[in-house]
């Protein structure tokens, strides 16, 4: 594959009780870039995602990290890799978001080893990079959100990896809470270096963070390449099936893309 | 606060093993333990009470363990071996090996008894994971429950018509044993009993930072390097065998496993390798406290304690199901 390729998805197929989810994905991506994943609801997004993350173990194809198949690494070495920050529900954890992002330190801990001092500062670096510091002693499921969502990110943080999983992190959020994370993410991939998947229909969302696109429709790959270009011709008609109309303002970098139905 | 509450619970946990071999039908002067008691008296403390109540701590701690790991497992406040079947499918066991009548023990320790409960307990337990990979998509923790309520209840028929096919002192054996004791005479019991609980307590503390995820969700725990799968095989396997064990020696003691860790939650928060070390203290203590009502409430005769846990225990279970509610 292409040089310098530092995650390679190859002929990545999977079916779920008989029917097909996804159906031959393959593409790459170089070390320190951020990809998002976009595609209408139910294309299949989220799967990838999992099936990426080695989640989801049952596909065929191969994922490759570095070189390496994910398919025969240890969980606890895949997991020193990889951070995801999941989807989330409204169940309710019983930990505080210090407590929680402590617990993320899991694969670098021996069966019998507790909490080092190591463990401590980089879970303490985690929270006060995503701002976090000040809710660090509220318990999770008392948080709202928008809060929550930068605490799971601090979470991720702090599992020390290269890689970063998002699967839809700003549905649910409100605009404050949309732009702080999207700005929070952006910045861990910008100033750690740290690789990033993420899965969103959003495509503003995608557009501002992502180096690189990938549409999935039907669980096929539907387009990929440099973000920007997704605005040429009648792509994101073809993606989503619907009209789209950008809004750019002198001087700004990236257009705000809304699909034509919802203006008046 | 919450260092103090372990300090707490583990004054408390030794003070009621002091005490409870001396309360009972009959009270036991202190003054007999440096000789100052006649011999019928030092039999009873020595052949009777300290071998019991030993059992009984070992056993409500076993209890309460598996009662805690299984709630991580299922993500459910509700879950607990005799609330999943397991309990009823060695006592099922224990049953049919009582109604076959033929009498064997492994290397001359383990009894066919605890044999016999453990295959029972482990039968159960495979029926509901089987449940659970059967169906294609991940069984939710609600609908395992329920699997396992079924299971509990198909066991309990299954045990019914074993009962009532046997003869007139089988039936009484097996009806007196299922419904849980802590009978026993000198110290075999309480020493079988102790291994078991080494090994569910030490799997407990171990996994301890495995079952803070698995509570988190099994996605989160699988993103942190967690091998769940294999996780949730040890802890089948080991829980079946233990409660086997426990089954074989007491009978079904139902719902301490389900009380314990909850209140032992409230003391002393969420960390399992906390509340690992708390349901060991609490639940030894708690069934000892429940076998002296046993024994003292109906003196001189005494009740299964598994009757009273029993009781107890489904009233808290109410009010538990009323609380998650509203």
């Amino acid at each position: 594959m292409s040089m310098g390729a530092f995650i390679e998805v190859e002929g990545l197929s999977l079916s779920i009780g008989g029917s097909r989810i996804l159906e031959d994905i393959s593409f790459s991506l170089e070390k320190g870039r951020f990809l998002g994943i976009i595609g209408p609801n139910g294309a299949g997004k989220s799967s990838l995602l999992k099936c990426i993350g080695r989640l989801y173990k049952r596909f065929s194809g191969s994922v490759r990290l570095d070189g390496v198949s994910l398919a025969s690494m240890p969980e606890r070495m895949l997991a020193r890799r990889i951070a995801w920050v999941h989807q989330t529900g409204s169940d309710s954890l019983p930990f505080t978001v210090r407590e929680f992002a402590l617990m993320s330190r899991y694969p670098w801990q021996g069966a019998f080893g507790g909490i080092t001092r190591k463990d401590i500062e980089i879970t303490e670096a985690a929270l006060s990079v995503a701002r976090v510091e000040h809710i660090a002693d509220r318990r999770l499921g008392s948080l709202s959100g928008g809060e929550r969502q930068k605490a799971l990110i601090a979470a991720a943080l702090a599992q020390g990896t290269d890689v970063l999983f998002l699967d839809e992190p700003t549905s649910f959020l409100d605009y404050r809470h949309q732009v702080e994370t999207i700005e929070l993410i952006t910045r861990v991939n910008r100033e750690r270096g740290i690789t990033v998947l993420l899965v969103t229909h959003d495509i503003n969302l995608a557009l501002y963070g992502a180096d690189d696109l990938l549409a999935i429709k039907r669980g096929e790959v539907c387009w990929k390449g440099p973000s920007r270009d997704i605005l040429n011709g009648d792509l994101l008609f073809d993606i989503f099936e619907t009209e789209f109309q950008s809004f750019a303002h002198q001087g700004q970098d990236v257009p705000y893309v809304v699909p034509k139905g919802l203006v008046r | 606060m919450r260092r103090f509450s372990l300090l707490a619970l583990f004054l408390f946990s030794l003070a009621v093993l002091l005490a409870a071999p001396f309360i009972g039908a009959q009270n036991i002067p202190l003054g007999s333990l440096f000789g100052f008691a006649d011999f019928s008296t030092m039999r009873l403390l020595w052949d009777l009470r300290v071998p019991r109540v030993l059992l009984g701590w070992a056993t409500g701690a076993t209890l309460a363990l598996c009662g805690m790991i299984f709630q991580a497992l299922f993500r459910n406040s509700l879950a607990s071996p005799d609330m999943l079947g397991v309990s009823t499918g060695a006592a099922l066991g224990a049953v049919v090996y009582i109604r076959i009548g033929y009498v064997f023990t492994v290397f001359g320790l383990i009894s066919g008894l605890s044999c016999a409960a453990f295959a029972g307990a482990f039968l159960a337990t495979f029926a509901i994971y089987a449940a659970g990979s059967l169906r294609r998509s991940d069984m939710s923790p609600a609908s395992l429950l329920l699997a396992g309520v079924a299971m509990s209840f198909l066991f309990g028929s299954l045990n019914m018509i074993i009962q009532y096919s046997s003869g007139y002192v089988d039936t009484f054996r097996m009806m007196r044993w299922s419904m849980g004791g802590l009978q026993t005479v000198g110290f075999s019991s309480a020493l079988a009993a102790l291994p078991a609980l080494a090994i569910i307590f030490v799997i407990a503390y171990v996994s301890g930072p495995e079952l803070d995820l698995l509570v988190c969700g099994e996605e989160i725990a699988a993103s942190r390097g967690v091998s769940v799968e294999r996780l949730r095989r040890l802890i089948f396997l080991s829980v079946s065998l233990v409660i086997g064990i426990n089954v074989a020696i007491c009978g079904p003691i139902g719902f301490v496993g389900l009380l314990v860790p909850h209140i032992c939650r409230r003391l002393v928060g969420s960390s399992h390798r906390r509340l690992a070390v708390a349901s060991l203290l609490f639940g030894g203590a708690f069934l000892v406290l429940c076998d002296i009502a046993a024994r003292v409430l109906w003196a001189p005769a005494e009740m299964p304690v598994g009757i009273l846990t029993s009781c107890i225990g489904s009233i808290f279970f109410l009010w538990l199901l009323l609380k998650v509610k509203g």
